[in-house]
């Protein structure tokens, strides 16, 4: 009789104790999850304002503007690409229809 | 006391009790208390039991896979918007946050001070119409929109109850001007009002609401800037009214660049008046005039009313009752049919027009969707205006494009069929995937097509888009001039210019538009403006710098002679042409 009762006393404290230990580190790991989420959205809403504006930044007028004034490049001419590989014959299809469209 | 304690209510019966028969003897007063004391026992056990089986139930069952943590800001915004990006992932729309505030005259602390704070921080801002609203016996009211980050930092810091700030979004639009016409705006509540915020806005708020990701269009902000630059120079260089162009996908429908100008700011729609916010490559219907020429000749072809070598009488203007039929630059002679395309004869396509006859012309108009608004994802789409009797004078006239009256849209997604193997496109804003399934009508045989192409590059290589044409690309096309119908009557110096070029002609890829409003001549161009002299060559430029960068093989490289001449064709003396 008497053990049972020291035993289900000292039980009992070991619950209470560890269920205290394990609350107290649950509020904890819930603050600090918290903080995180706040810190993603944080970093979600600058990513968003980054990218909105490196997007202004690179507006092709403005990249143009650039290349002129510092840059001593011009747009590529056709005759400047060699393409590989070359069909020989290309020019000749004008006239005959490709087989893709014969079987559309 | 000893006997109760042992005697428990899960003690077996059978067991030997200590005590023996004395159990039955027990008082009454006790066998009540061991009554209570079983029934608390049992009502213990009960609750503790449905605590287990909560217990299990949370901790083990139910336990969540993944944690979904939803802090403040991700609970549903209804303001909230998808971003739009262009086919290459480049931004065009997006949301910025920002902050809207509010004033509540009756929380109002220190009245004269807070209209002070907000007349030093809104310089623009009415402050006598703010006392009023802060002496009114409003609730609330809205002050101010799209606050910066600094403003509503002192907001705060002001620290008025009276005054508070909501969390707002706001659509932002980096490329400006670009695409205004092409991706529209929102009103301040984040609701689409134009182009495809309008068209697709339910899309971009379930996108928003789903975590769906960025709205992908068929767009490319290369080629929309290259057209929008060469538009805009030769605009300049003729004092043109407008400006519209589209770059297709001939294959699948595909726009790449739609453009119209004079463009508005999408931040600040309004200001820059109606005229700019009119959409002249969807949304404006004219009569475009000789590109619609193609459509006669190929009709003729397809279904052999005619055939190459036949030619047709353009020694004089044709007079059809009240109407002169004349050419722009008459040759004053018999014409084959490509000739008929590469001089633009208005005589001769008048009369291909009358063989073909009016019932097979409509009929061939209604399959490329002429009568009906051209699809696309924009609510700016401009209904054709077809003759109302469709009799002898205008299937000749509709045969040289005056009398049915399209939007750019129209006439670059009926080219595409033309030279794609003789199939509709469905235009589209939105990028397709490469197994997208096509809704396609054949409308000519994919030889016709194939002869199309040909004639459309004999067009470019000698005759009216000679501009167009572009050092070591096969290009083809067809100009078209018309002159503006005005209160009913055509006037000869307002006209529409345009021309459509597709690149490269011997495997279409895509097609180019460019026209112009009341171009003017200059001394560049000897003073002509017509649409050789100011729609082909800014095709030509266009494509002259899109083409590298959507990987289309020159026809020629370096140190490559000029190919062979690709096409031969007789004329009515029986003599030869060749191209190139």
């Amino acid at each position: 009789m008497r053990p049972l009762v020291v035993i289900s006393i000292a039980a009992f404290v070991v619950a209470m104790l560890a269920m205290f230990l394990v609350k107290h580190e649950v509020r904890g790991l819930e603050r600090e999850l918290a903080s995180l989420e706040l810190d993603r959205q944080r970093h979600v809403e600058a990513i968003r304002v980054l990218r909105s504006e490196w997007s202004y930044l690179t507006r092709p007028a403005r990249i143009a503007d650039l290349a002129a004034r510092h840059l001593s490049l011009e747009p590529v001419q056709a005759t400047q690409v060699k393409w590989l590989p070359r069909s020989p014959s290309r020019p000749t299809l004008l006239l005959t229809p490709t087989a893709a469209e014969l079987e559309r | 006391m000893k006997d109760l304690a042992v005697r428990c209510w899960w003690r077996p019966h059978h067991a030997p009790v200590p005590g023996g028969e004395a159990e039955r003897e027990l008082p009454p007063s006790l066998e009540r208390a061991r009554g209570r004391l079983m029934l608390t026992g049992v009502v213990f056990l009960l609750c503790f039991g449905a605590l287990v089986v909560r217990t299990l139930d949370v901790a083990v069952i139910g336990a969540p896979v993944g944690t979904t943590v939803t802090g403040a800001g991700g609970a549903l915004n209804p303001a909230a918007r998808a971003d739009i990006v262009d086919r290459n992932g480049v931004l065009l729309a997006s949301n910025l946050p920002t902050h809207a505030l509010y004033v509540e005259p009756g929380k109002i602390m220190d009245r004269d001070a807070a209209v002070a704070a907000l007349g030093d921080l809104f310089p623009d801002l009415d402050l006598r119409r703010v006392t009023t609203l802060v002496d009114s016996d409003r609730k609330t009211a809205l002050l101010r929109h799209n606050l910066t980050p600094e403003q509503a930092h002192a907001i705060n810091r002001l620290g008025d109850p009276g005054l508070w700030l909501e969390r707002r979004e706001q659509r932002f639009y980096p490329q400006g001007r670009l695409f205004a016409h092409a991706v529209g705006f929102t009103d301040v509540d984040n609701r689409g009002l134009a182009g495809i915020e309008k068209a697709v806005g339910e899309e971009l708020r379930r996108r928003a609401g789903s975590d769906g990701g960025p709205l992908a269009l068929s767009l490319d902000i290369r080629v929309q800037h290259a057209l929008a630059d060469a538009l805009h120079e030769t605009m300049t260089a003729h004092r043109a009214r407008g400006a519209a162009g589209i770059v297709m996908d001939v294959q699948n429908g595909e726009v790449l660049a739609l453009v119209s100008l004079p463009a508005f700011d999408p931040k600040a729609p309004d200001r820059d008046g109606t005229e700019a916010r009119f959409n002249r490559a969807t949304h404006g219907t004219y009569e475009l005039g000789s590109t619609f020429k193609p459509f006669t000749v190929a009709l003729a072809l397809d279904r052999g009313i005619a055939g190459l070598e036949d030619s047709y009488d353009a020694t004089r203007p044709l007079r059809a009752s009240r109407y002169l039929i004349r050419d722009h630059r008459p040759e004053n002679r018999w014409l084959t049919v490509p000739e008929i395309l590469i001089h633009s004869s208005n005589v001769a396509a008048a009369r291909l027009a009358m063989q073909v006859g009016a019932e097979r012309q409509r009929a061939f108009f209604d399959a490329l969707g002429m009568f009906e608004r051209a699809p696309l994802e924009a609510p700016e789409r401009g209904r054709p205006i077809a003759p109302r009797r469709w009799g002898a004078i205008a299937t000749m006239t509709v045969g040289f494009g005056h009398g049915l009256a399209v939007t750019p849209l129209h006439l670059i997604a009926s080219y595409a069929a033309l030279v794609n193997g003789g199939v509709t496109v469905t235009p589209t804003l939105l990028r397709r995937g490469a197994g997208a399934s096509l809704e396609r009508r054949r409308v000519i045989s994919a030889e016709t097509s194939a002869i199309m192409r040909m004639l459309l590059y004999a067009v470019v290589a000698e005759g009216t888009g000679g501009k167009a044409a572009v050092p070591g690309y096969l290009v083809g096309g067809k100009t078209g001039t018309a002159e503006k119908a005005i209160g009913g009557k055509y006037k000869r110096d307002s006209m529409i210019t345009n021309f459509v070029g597709v690149f490269p002609i011997d495997r279409p890829r895509y097609a180019v538009l460019t026209l112009f409003d009341e171009p003017k001549g200059n001394e560049e161009t000897f003073g002509f403006a017509t649409a050789g002299w100011t729609a082909a060559p800014t095709a030509g430029a266009v494509i002259e710098r899109i083409a590298p960068f959507l990987g289309i093989p020159a026809a020629i490289g370096p140190g490559e002679s000029e190919a062979e001449p690709p096409i031969v064709w007789r004329d009515g003396d029986g003599g030869q042409h060749a191209s190139l």
